[in-house]
């Protein structure tokens, strides 16, 4: 299924953040697992599949390919959508701040 | 020491959490995977190790370097691959990350296999409607079907038919169950990787018997029914085959024998041929011509030269033995001469139909598991063909 905006999966949303700095492999992993602060440990046939998908809708790109190793960048399609799906999550956590003063209340 | 054991591959590959815990158990009693063939799984014996294994779905048919190489880094090595399925492996106390940690994210990775295997379902079911048609038009031949089974001219395409159908509701399984599969995945269920195999096991083993023991048979009928075939020239004396002769029938000494057709040492005017088929495993057929010294024809159409033919089938089953006198009578009765078919009673057969016009003669007859049709051109009794007959015919009736 090609994105055409909407809500991305948690996967997606991940590795597009991870790949704001250029990455491969095993490091992508890491790097995905940092930058969701521990919270999420992404699996290699995972993140093998939403590289693949996402690197035929032209989310992210190959910088570097000598055969074995393969580097990936965020396009500039990918990070625009990486930044509506940003303003779209934060519009979903503001409407429910309402939330956070019914604790206050409690 | 390294030892090779192969086991019949389970022919229903498409259970993904089935394959993983077989694996897993196999490996734990030693029998580590190698590879899967095309008919059977190799497993090397080895030191009994517990071990998790994986099938992920590569959507091309080959899985990229990158991506073996990128689950090699995670502690997971490939195994083996069979179609689109890939095997991978890891040692348990190696606790590696699970190759899938987002089902919803796996299902797309079934995506191209699942069209893939609708596609492949409706062209065998298309396939195998085809055959089926062309079986059943075989079958209708002559519309003499229990004949054409009988001389197994269907039985091998129907073992056949057998064989493709059981081929299509395997693709039509694996379609079916992949579809299902993308859908639990997309709602978020996980594959079960300890999902119960040995029931699934028991039964794919005893159709994988059976399909084989099928195929095999459609393969050597043929062969069998063709090794069995035997020609030969009849002797001039009487013999104790199921076969009516001209002697008993024409019943004068100045008879004597014509040869028109002989050729590489056969008599082919007088002859008996034996054939095999499954459900009729003795058949006779005989052709045999005479002639009677300075006797004419009536009405003038030269020297009287009677003949005799008769086929006989002894029948595995002898419930079928009216239908064949009645394919009988539709594929060699010679109807267009005119005249009736009559049923008679006779003790001597369980249905006896004769059939008589001028020098004509014709006797469609069973009894026990015994189908014989006579034919007789000359100018003796039809009775003493009918006797000839019943005591032929009890030759093998039992």
């Amino acid at each position: 299924m090609p994105y055409s905006g909407g809500p991305m999966t948690e996967a997606m949303y991940y590795v597009l953040l991870a790949l704001m700095n250029p990455n491969h492999g095993y490091q992508l992993m890491n790097a995905i697992t940092e930058v969701s602060n521990g919270r999420l440990h992404m699996g290699p046939g995972t993140l093998y599949g939403v590289l693949t998908r996402m690197q035929k809708d032209g989310l992210i790109a190959l910088t570097e390919d000598d055969g074995r190793r393969k580097t990936y960048i965020i396009t500039i399609e990918g990070e625009l959508a990486l930044r509506n799906e940003y303003s779209r999550l934060m519009a979903l956590v503001q409407d429910g701040a309402m939330l956070r003063e019914g604790d206050r209340n409690e | 020491m390294n030892r090779t054991i192969h086991k019949l591959r389970p022919t229903d590959y498409w259970r993904i959490g089935e394959h993983e815990s077989w694996f897993a158990d196999m490996a734990a009693e030693g029998l580590h995977l190698k590879k899967m063939g095309l008919h059977f799984v190799k497993f090397v014996k080895e030191e009994p190790k517990k071990t998790r294994y994986r099938i992920d779905i590569s959507i091309n048919r080959e899985i990229t370097p990158e991506q073996k190489q990128m689950y090699a880094e995670s502690g997971w090595d490939y195994v083996t691959s069979y179609g689109n399925f890939n095997v991978f492996s890891s040692p348990v106390e190696l606790n590696a990350p699970e190759l899938h940690t987002d089902p919803a994210e796996q299902s797309y990775t079934l995506k191209e296999l699942d069209k893939r295997f609708a596609f492949n379902a409706i062209g065998v079911a298309v396939a195998v409607a085809l055959m089926i048609g062309m079986v059943a038009f075989i079958w209708m031949l002559g519309s003499t079907p229990v004949l054409n089974l009988m001389e197994g001219i269907v039985i091998q395409q129907t073992i056949l038919v057998m064989v493709e159908l059981y081929v299509a509701y395997t693709s039509l399984k694996a379609a079916i169950s992949i579809r299902a599969l993308r859908k639990t995945l997309s709602e978020g269920k996980p594959i079960d990787h300890n999902a119960p195999w040995k029931k699934h096991h028991r039964v794919t083993f005893f159709i994988a018997c059976m399909f084989i023991i099928f195929a095999v048979l459609g393969a050597i009928l043929p062969w069998v029914q063709i090794a069995m075939s035997v020609t030969k020239t009849l002797p001039l004396e009487d013999t104790d085959l199921p076969i009516v002769r001209l002697s008993e029938v024409e019943q004068n000494p100045d008879l004597a024998r014509k040869s028109p057709y002989a050729q590489d040492d056969i008599d082919w005017g007088n002859r008996y041929s034996y054939d095999w088929s499954l459900l009729a495993p003795v058949q006779y057929e005989s052709n045999e011509r005479g002639t009677v010294p300075n006797t004419m024809w009536k009405g003038g159409s030269g020297k009287y030269s009677p003949s005799i033919s008769t086929t006989v089938y002894q029948l595995v089953i002898p419930a079928m033995g009216e239908s064949v006198v009645s394919d009988f009578i539709k594929k060699y009765g010679r109807i267009y001469r005119g005249g009736d078919f009559i049923e008679t009673d006779h003790a001597d057969f369980d249905l006896l139909i004769v059939h008589e016009e001028d020098e004509l003669k014709e006797v469609f007859a069973y009894k026990g598991k015994a189908v014989m049709y006579v034919r007789y051109h000359g100018y003796a009794d039809i009775n003493r063909v009918i006797e000839s007959t019943a005591r032929r015919i009890a030759l093998i009736s039992d």
